[in-house]
């Protein structure tokens, strides 16, 4: 299996009729945004071409909802972009801002880091910077090394922002709406491979009232033998190891933090306590990435409970290769993830 | 005009420049340390003409040389001077150097240069959108017009007629390196052509003509016009910072700036105009003198934040 499988995801594959009734990830946060403007005239939006061309197609249709005053395309500008949020937030919107690839933040880091994240702690809590700014990102998409980046250690690194990480539908709406509602900056990191995906939901998907609050992990498999961390694509990659290993009689239990600023840490060493052992799986580099600030917050905590040495797996601090079997060669997969817990029970 | 208001003009710089003074000589004296004051002796008129073509509800954003605007948005000096004294009865509750005061439209920016030019721009938005004939103005310095944040939001602004004024200071030093070896063109002004928005220079140390000028750009912004590129062309009489010797300026130099003193020529202009008298001068100068000596002990008295608050404020 490559390192990103669409038929895992199902994005290009055949799609029976009942998962065609299943939103897409991509349809849910279009939801959101609509359910979150229509409730609030402050809430507004800024990207390149998100009111002409969506390039993902997450803000389609909400143009001619809602007028290009409120869906703004912006010129290619991204500082000033990131700081008419960042002013506009202070003058009482809410503005939500596209980034066509999460990598271009890197221009407009000052207006995010030292502006948005730190005015508030400044003025002495004066004021609120309610902002999001969404990130299509990740790798897997053959988008070259300046297109694929997870890049959240950054921003998780910098005090001040919030850092969500949807990897289903469900959660892509509910923490969306929880972000607009949110008075502090918050980055939303969409990967590029989940937008098409299609994803079953609970009946409060509907419910526009429905938020899924931050800092809550959730254990999306239950086992006993290992705890793996895991989020966006490689949660799926994680589970997908978990049904493999089940057959070999590994119980394997797979947490999603959904959001790492704030971040669940009591649910992530309640299970390490169980299983004493600890995977952690991200697509980010991982020198002083968050699979090294997991591992370190579960040694602080619970290093007693430990059987084996944590692992993590990651980028290991290479550009995003174009070639796709260079870029299927750095990122971790279910085999991976596979092999990696084979070893922690060996030891 | 009306004589009150010229006289305001002038005790709003000198009130400026005695409590600007006031803290230079705290660090001078070791009263206070960290990052050196940094001080607008000579830019006066600057924040004076354009805060008086201001209401309320306009916001301006300030430079890393924020005093000016605060004193002439009408920010209580003994407030200003405990959070320069880093105690907790600042505006920012000793969290900043970058003096705010959101309810009189003062927001404390310029940590890193040009930063506050897009947030500004952002106010205005927020201010086209909320449909108020509000304005924002962002100060920024001869040096913060080379960063592209200013470009950026010159040209966002222009594309979406956004009421802001992009208010250049041009002291003509970014600190050691003169405008002429920064900037090839002959005024800041002239790129507002670029940007399809009315550019102009402003004599910078002429607080009525700062005025004027600013009360156009703002009379234009207000009736849905749009944004304004105004370079006012000033002087730095004292160093980038308050330990600044400025060897790299002649004497001679020094000595021409301190001519071009904008409350000195503006004093001696009341002056001819019969408005002011060497007595009144004399009582203005107590008047603020006892204001500024009032607010440094305020400051003295006032208690440093707990080390516990700290950890407050940076969460909504």
């Amino acid at each position: 299996m490559s390192v990103f499988d669409r038929r895992l995801f199902r994005a290009g594959g055949p799609v029976s009729p009942a998962e065609r009734e299943w939103p897409s990830f991509r349809g849910a946060i279009n939801e959101a945004l609509r359910e979150e403007m229509r409730r609030d005239p402050s809430v507004f939006q800024m990207g390149e071409d998100i009111a002409g061309a969506p390039p993902f197609g997450v803000t389609t249709g909400l143009a001619a909802e809602f007028g290009t005053e409120r869906v703004r395309d912006t010129p290619c500008s991204e500082v000033a972009v990131v700081g008419a949020a960042v002013g506009a937030a202070i003058g009482g919107m809410r503005p939500v801002v596209e980034f066509q690839f999460g990598d271009f933040l890197s221009v407009a880091i000052d207006q995010l880091t030292h502006q948005a994240a730190m005015l508030r702690y400044l003025t002495g809590g004066q004021l609120k910077v309610p902002i999001v700014i969404r990130l299509p990102c990740g790798g897997g998409q053959r988008a070259g090394a300046q297109h694929s980046q997870a890049l959240y250690s950054w921003f998780a690194h910098a005090p001040g922002i919030k850092v969500a990480l949807p990897a289903t539908s469900m959660d892509a709406k509910g923490l969306m709406k929880s972000a607009i509602r949110d008075d502090n900056p918050v980055l939303f990191f969409e990967h590029k491979a989940l937008y098409r995906t299609r994803w079953p939901v609970p009946a409060e998907f509907k419910d526009a009232d429905h938020v899924i609050p931050f800092g809550r992990a959730v254990v999306r498999r239950a086992g006993s033998d290992v705890t793996v961390v895991a989020t966006l694509v490689m949660l799926h990659h994680a589970l997908a190891a978990a049904e493999a290993l089940a057959a070999e009689g590994v119980s394997v239990e797979v947490i999603d933090p959904r959001t790492l600023v704030p971040l669940d840490a009591e649910t992530i060493v309640a299970s390490v306590r169980r299983t004493g052992r600890l995977l952690v799986v991200d697509e980010a580099y991982l020198a002083c990435g968050i699979q090294g600030e997991v591992v370190a917050l579960v040694t602080e905590r619970a290093f007693g409970a430990l059987r084996a040495a944590p692992r993590r797996l990651g980028n290991p601090g290479v550009p995003v290769p174009f070639a796709p079997p260079l870029e299927d060669a750095l990122l971790p997969d279910r085999e991976r993830i596979i092999s990696a817990i084979r070893e922690m029970l060996a030891r | 005009m009306d004589a009150a208001v010229k006289l305001g003009l002038l005790r709003t710089m000198l009130l400026i420049r005695r409590l600007e003074a006031a803290w230079g000589d705290a660090y001078a004296r070791e009263e206070i340390d960290g990052i050196p004051p940094a001080l607008s002796t000579g830019q006066e008129a600057v924040a004076a003409g354009a805060c008086a073509a201001l209401e309320p509800g306009d916001f301006v954003f300030t430079t890393h040389r924020g005093q000016a605007p605060q004193v002439a948005r009408g920010l209580d000096p003994k407030r200003i001077m405990a959070e320069l004294y880093c105690r907790r009865t600042g505006y920012n509750k000793g969290k900043s150097y970058h003096v705010t005061d959101v309810s009189r439209g003062v927001i404390g920016m310029g940590g890193i240069v040009a930063g506050q030019v897009p947030v500004a721009g952002g106010m205005a938005l927020a201010q086209k959108l909320r449909a108020t004939d509000r304005v924002s103005v962002a100060f920024f310095g001869d040096g913060a017009a080379n960063e592209g944040a200013v470009h950026e939001s010159a040209n966002l602004a222009a594309m979406w007629t956004l009421p802001l004024i992009l208010l250049c200071e041009n002291n003509g030093y970014c600190i050691s390196q003169p405008v002429a070896a920064a900037v090839k063109a002959a005024s800041i002004a002239a790129r507002a052509a670029g940007y399809g928005l009315p550019g102009a220079v402003v004599d910078g140390n002429d607080p009525l003509a700062v005025r004027d000028a600013v009360a156009a750009a703002v009379a234009r912004a207000r009736a849905g016009g749009g944004a304004t590129l105004l370079e006012a062309r000033t002087v730095r009489l004292g160093g980038h910072l308050a330990h600044d010797p400025q060897h790299y300026r002649s004497r001679e130099e020094i000595a021409a700036a301190w001519e071009e003193c904008p409350i000195k020529r503006f004093g001696a202009r009341l002056r001819a105009e019969g408005l002011l008298t060497a007595d009144a001068y004399a009582r203005m100068e107590v008047a603020v003198d006892d204001e500024v000596a009032a607010a440094v002990e305020f400051a003295r008295q006032s208690p440093f934040p707990e080390p516990h608050e700290a950890f407050e404020d940076l969460w909504a």
